[in-house]
């Protein structure tokens, strides 16, 4: 395909998803939470469109529901690590000299630890809710985000536009925002693209190991969680809508990223 | 209109400029001519105040009588403001590349007179017109223009803000012949008819015989010469400006 196309064919599947997930309760007949233990197990047909789990509840419509939680803690976790990075990598690099360099010593620090362990650790006294588990996903995720900006920041800093900007005595903030920020978006946009993909995998990675998401908010990882055992009886829809959902949506977004990637196309974002 | 008396420049204890004196009169093109690395640049950014961290200037440069070394970084914010307008090399990078050229226009002469958006169009219409320039590129973006019509934006807005001094860095350096002799013709202009004078910085005899009424020839960090264009070109003094001309195609 050619690199264009691809770049539509992949946002419209991840649109599709996320509109798919957000109309969830239009678009299902079933509550995601609602049992019916005289229809356990029910296999892919017209009454259940993807069959019923062990307690007989609708695996679309939990499907649909879990891909709302789980995209929903992607995108909170993916904009505080924004924030976050933006901060820290902004202030490194346009302050500079000593304080970069603390800065940039203590975050290669943190970098070097696995952040799954970290994000376990914070589980284990946080008692995970949805919102607890975005906040962790968002303070661990943001290290890369931090190095783009602080890399942009040190390229524009030097920047003939911003020493006009500056002898010309443009406010400091004008220069931050319309200037440094405003030239970094491509590179923060697809660093950004990244990190959310690896959030959704780390949220479904923690819901799969049960330390995620609460058992009682369906999720994408929660799910494929309990769709184990189902899986030994032969209940092998429960397991894989799922992980096609999550297949496919990291999918779409990596693929997005990378034609974004592309410098062709570099000026046309700018 | 500008007196530099006894400039040096260190970094890191390096001599980048070394006591250099030059006057810069009203009303008049000056040029400093000089090889890469003779501290032309340097001298400029000290005039500025916008030399690079590390780097510290000694001596006076008086600029209608306040020391642009010696003032206080606000009073130099004042004083660039509005008595100074400085083109760069590099018309290019000289703008934002993902603003809109009517803000960043706008950002380089309107503001920095106080003048309403409504008084700024209309005005750099008229001065865009004269310059050859369409009016609809303040709706495109930087790198959709060429070399040569950003470094003419620039020089619109110089004579939008009609400074007291331009300086402008080595301006050409960076455009093929034909736009060089235009973008020349320009600053000529621009002395001519609003009285500006201007400092121009560059390695190029020619442009400076076709431009300048005053140069000054730096070499290694120091003036070596000074004087009229006319006079030098016939008698020079120095060997290496001596050199120089010889070297003239």
């Amino acid at each position: 395909m050619r690199p264009q196309k691809a770049l539509t064919f992949w946002c419209a599947v991840l649109g599709i998803i996320v509109i798919l997930t957000a109309c969830a309760s239009f678009l299902s007949s079933y509550g995601p939470n609602d049992m019916n233990l005289d229809e356990v197990y029910v296999s892919p047909g017209e009454d259940h469109l993807l069959g019923t789990d062990h307690l007989g509840r609708d695996v679309f419509s939990r499907l649909l529901e879990g891909g709302k939680v789980t995209l929903t803690v992607a995108s909170v976790s993916v904009l505080l690590s924004l924030v976050i990075g933006i901060l820290y990598g902004g202030i490194s690099g346009y302050v500079g000299g000593a304080v970069d360099t603390v800065m940039m010593r203590f975050l290669e620090a943190l970098i070097t630890i696995p952040s799954l362990i970290i994000i376990l650790a914070f589980q284990a006294f946080m008692q995970g809710g949805m919102w607890s588990m975005a906040l962790i996903i968002g303070i661990t995720g943001w290290l890369v985000t931090a190095r783009i900006v602080r890399s942009e920041f040190i390229r524009l800093k030097d920047a003939e536009f911003v020493k006009m900007a500056t002898m010309f005595g443009t406010p400091i903030w004008k220069i931050l925002f319309g200037h440094m920020l405003r030239n970094s978006v491509p590179a923060i946009f697809i660093v950004t693209l990244f990190n959310f993909a690896g959030a959704i995998f780390i949220e479904v990675s923690l819901s799969f190991l049960g330390i995620g998401v609460p058992p009682a908010i369906p999720s994408w990882g929660n799910m494929l969680y309990y769709a184990q055992n189902d899986i030994l009886i032969g209940a092998w829809w429960i397991g894989l809508f799922p992980g096609v959902m999550i297949f496919v949506t990291i999918l779409a977004i990596n693929f997005i990223g990378e034609a974004l990637k592309n410098p062709e196309r570099r000026r046309l974002d700018a | 209109m500008l007196k530099v008396d006894h400039l040096s420049i260190e970094i890191g204890g390096k001599q980048i400029v070394d006591k250099s004196s030059f006057f810069v009169p009203r009303g008049k093109i000056t040029s400093i001519i000089g090889e890469s690395g003779s501290g032309k640049s340097m001298t400029v950014s000290a005039l500025l105040g916008i030399l690079p961290p590390g780097a510290k200037a000694t001596g006076k440069a008086v600029f209608n009588g306040k020391n642009l070394i010696a003032v206080s970084d606000k009073e130099m914010g004042e004083i660039r403001k509005a008595h100074l307008f400085t083109i760069f090399q590099d018309a290019a990078n000289s703008f934002n590349s993902s603003v809109k050229m009517r803000h960043q226009l706008y950002e380089f002469s309107g503001r920095r007179t106080g003048d309403s958006s409504q008084q700024f169009q209309m005005k750099m219409k008229a001065i865009l017109d004269e310059l050859g320039l369409s009016a609809e590129i303040v709706e495109q973006y930087p790198f959709e223009l060429s070399g040569g019509m950003l470094q003419r934006c620039m020089i619109a807005c110089a004579l939008y803000v009609e400074p007291d001094l331009l300086i402008a860095d080595e301006p050409t350096s960076a455009l093929d012949m034909v736009l060089q002799q235009e973008f020349i013709g320009l600053l000529k202009r621009l002395n001519e008819k609003q009285g500006t004078t201007i400092l121009l910085i560059t390695h190029d005899l020619d442009i400076v015989a076709e431009a300048a009424h005053e140069m000054i020839v730096m070499r290694q960090g120091e003036v070596v010469e000074t004087g009229n264009v006319m006079t030098v070109f016939e008698r020079p003094e120095h060997p290496y400006t001596r050199r120089l001309l010889e070297s003239r195609f």
